[in-house]
């Protein structure tokens, strides 16, 4: 008799890979082979999977169509199947995955188009910060701001791009017509996302406020993340820089 | 539902009547029109996020409706190490939304930490009810109170079992006090299956075992010229499934019955609809009984 453990191993590799193996031998037929019993259950966890990943990255749907998303979802579950119980992960490594299979043809922007829209997930369901407490900043002598360590909002999320992926996705899934041709060269994107509300809000940055907000985000201090966004920029300004996140909700504290 | 907050008493406890599944397309129509249900269940892994919109409609609905939160994920049957990254969100989400009642299935989706994400059948051996009873009393040690079990539907028996499904539920929730949410499409689903009287299955729960009913809509597909029903939560609940559901309401009493359904999901009205309908077969079962 097989223990538990193993009849469930055998009945999972059934389930995910249709392995005609041990598992066909555990299960009784009744007038249905016992591969086909085993093929509703595979059926069910491709359509929650492949469902998952529809929900997750519309825009890329749109852009290669069902016959081609769902073959992609097919490699792309042998190779990372689910590793918990909360479909919502089930597409963290997808845009890797488009990175590297379309890294020179016609869809070389699929990668980053899916990786905006992975971020766009994750600062949908960050966590609600309060704003900025402004008398705790103006109990702040400006002289003594050079080792403030300011802080993200939770949502807070960067994402770069050589391609426009921000009106790609646009194009695909915030308007209802036909999408409209979006020239690759009109890139790049340097974009802030964030979530101070119920609704996704993305800002576009210059190279010197990336640089700035990645330090403020590595937890560097105000005077090493100004130096990084001059560095970058030699028109960064700080107090331009701080005055627009703080108002954009996006620093929301200091220390 | 008046659309007043709940009072503490209130939200301890899930009204006999029926209740709908909370889906996300029907959030706004919840909090905007406060339309009249006894109470609400939720899958709850659509609410372990920290912030956001479904967390935020939640709340909101959560003031004014007794709640149920109902998992899918927590693989409870699988013998892998409980997920305890899986359950500390269970446990932040029971906190968060007070639910009344919180509930799982009897069955798993995972092992060697890769999952299927669908609720897959145990055999019904004394090994897979003793590692049961042992998660079950896990979960609920760390939740601090009494967890429901869910029967599934079933598409295949495996030739290892040693006791009937229904014997075994029975055991679960002898063995490890949890209760029962008996699924009683479920039951039609996989009598049809594996051709059993489902009138046996009611039999051998105990009456004071079950604490909720579900009722939902399946589909029939043919496989190799054989009629499979299958659970997919996509329809209206069939006349024989209301009939069985007479039936369990006979033997259990009036308890909180849920209208699934999560799959093109209709609108509310519909929901609304069909737990009326439940309400009804339950007060011709108890006027009857009268």
């Amino acid at each position: 008799m097989p223990s538990l453990r193993d009849l469930q191993v055998d009945v999972l590799k059934a389930v995910l890979s249709a392995e005609d193996g041990r598992a066909a031998r555990r299960v009784v037929a009744r007038g249905i082979p016992a591969m086909r019993r085993l093929g509703i259950y595979a059926n069910n966890a491709r359509v929650n999977f492949h469902e998952s990943l529809q929900a997750s990255f519309p825009a890329v749907l749109r852009l290669v169509g069902e016959e081609y998303f769902h073959q992609c979802a097919r490699e792309y579950q042998k190779r990372y199947p689910s590793t918990c119980g909360d479909l919502q992960y089930t597409g963290t490594r997808l845009p890797d995955y488009l990175a590297e299979l379309h890294v020179n043809d016609e869809f070389r922007y699929l990668g980053d188009v899916a990786r905006l829209e992975w971020l766009r997930q994750e600062t949908l369901i960050s966590a609600d910060h309060r704003p900025l407490d402004f008398e705790k900043l103006a109990a702040i002598a400006p002289s003594e701001y050079a080792e403030l360590r300011f802080r993200l909002h939770p949502s807070a999320r960067l994402f770069d791009s050589e391609y426009p992926c921000w009106n790609i996705w646009q194009a695909n899934v915030a308007s209802d017509g036909e999408p409209e041709i979006i020239d690759l060269a009109t890139g790049p994107d340097r974009l802030l996302l964030i979530r101070r509300t119920l609704q996704i809000e993305a800002h576009r940055l210059s190279h010197g406020e990336r640089s700035f907000l990645i330090a403020v985000r590595e937890g560097e201090g105000f005077e090493r993340a100004v130096e990084d966004g001059v560095n970058c920029d030699s028109e960064f300004s700080a107090a331009a820089a701080l005055q627009r996140f703080v108002l954009a909700g996006a620093i929301v504290d200091l220390e | 539902m008046s659309g007043k907050a709940l009072s503490n008493s209130d939200r301890r406890s899930v009204p006999a009547g029926a209740g709908v599944g909370l889906r996300a397309p029907h959030h706004l129509i919840v909090m905007s029109e406060a339309p009249r249900v006894a109470w609400f269940e939720a899958h709850t892994e659509n609410y372990f996020a920290d912030g956001g919109p479904h967390v935020y409609a939640m709340e909101k609905i959560r003031a004014n409706y007794p709640l149920s939160l109902h998992g899918v994920g927590l693989s409870l049957g699988s013998t892998d190490p409980l997920n305890r990254e899986h359950l500390k969100k269970v446990s932040r989400a029971v906190k968060r939304f007070e639910p009344a009642l919180v509930s799982e299935h009897v069955s798993w989706s995972s092992v060697g930490g890769k999952y299927a994400n669908d609720l897959l059948p145990l055999p019904y051996t004394e090994e897979a009810l003793r590692h049961v009873c042992g998660r079950i009393a896990e979960v609920q040690d760390v939740l601090g109170r009494q967890i429901l079990v869910e029967n599934v539907s079933s598409y295949l028996e495996f030739a290892n079992s040693g006791m009937t499904e229904w014997e075994f539920v029975a055991g679960v929730a002898a063995e490890s006090g949890c209760g029962i949410l008996l699924d009683v499409n479920n039951i039609y689903v996989a009598s049809c299956n594996h051709d059993f009287d489902p009138l046996h299955y009611l039999n051998a729960i105990e009456a004071q075992t079950v604490q909720e009913f579900h009722l939902a809509g399946h589909s029939r597909i043919s496989i190799e010229g054989r009629e499979v029903l299958i659970d997919t939560h996509s329809t209206r609940v069939c006349d024989a499934v209301w009939e069985l559901y007479g039936s369990a309401v006979r033997r259990f009493g009036k308890v909180p019955t849920l209208i699934e359904w999560d799959t093109d999901i209709p609108a509310l009205d519909v929901l609304l609809e069909e737990a009326d309908k439940a309400d009804a077969v339950g007060a011709s079962v108890n006027a009857v009984a009268a």
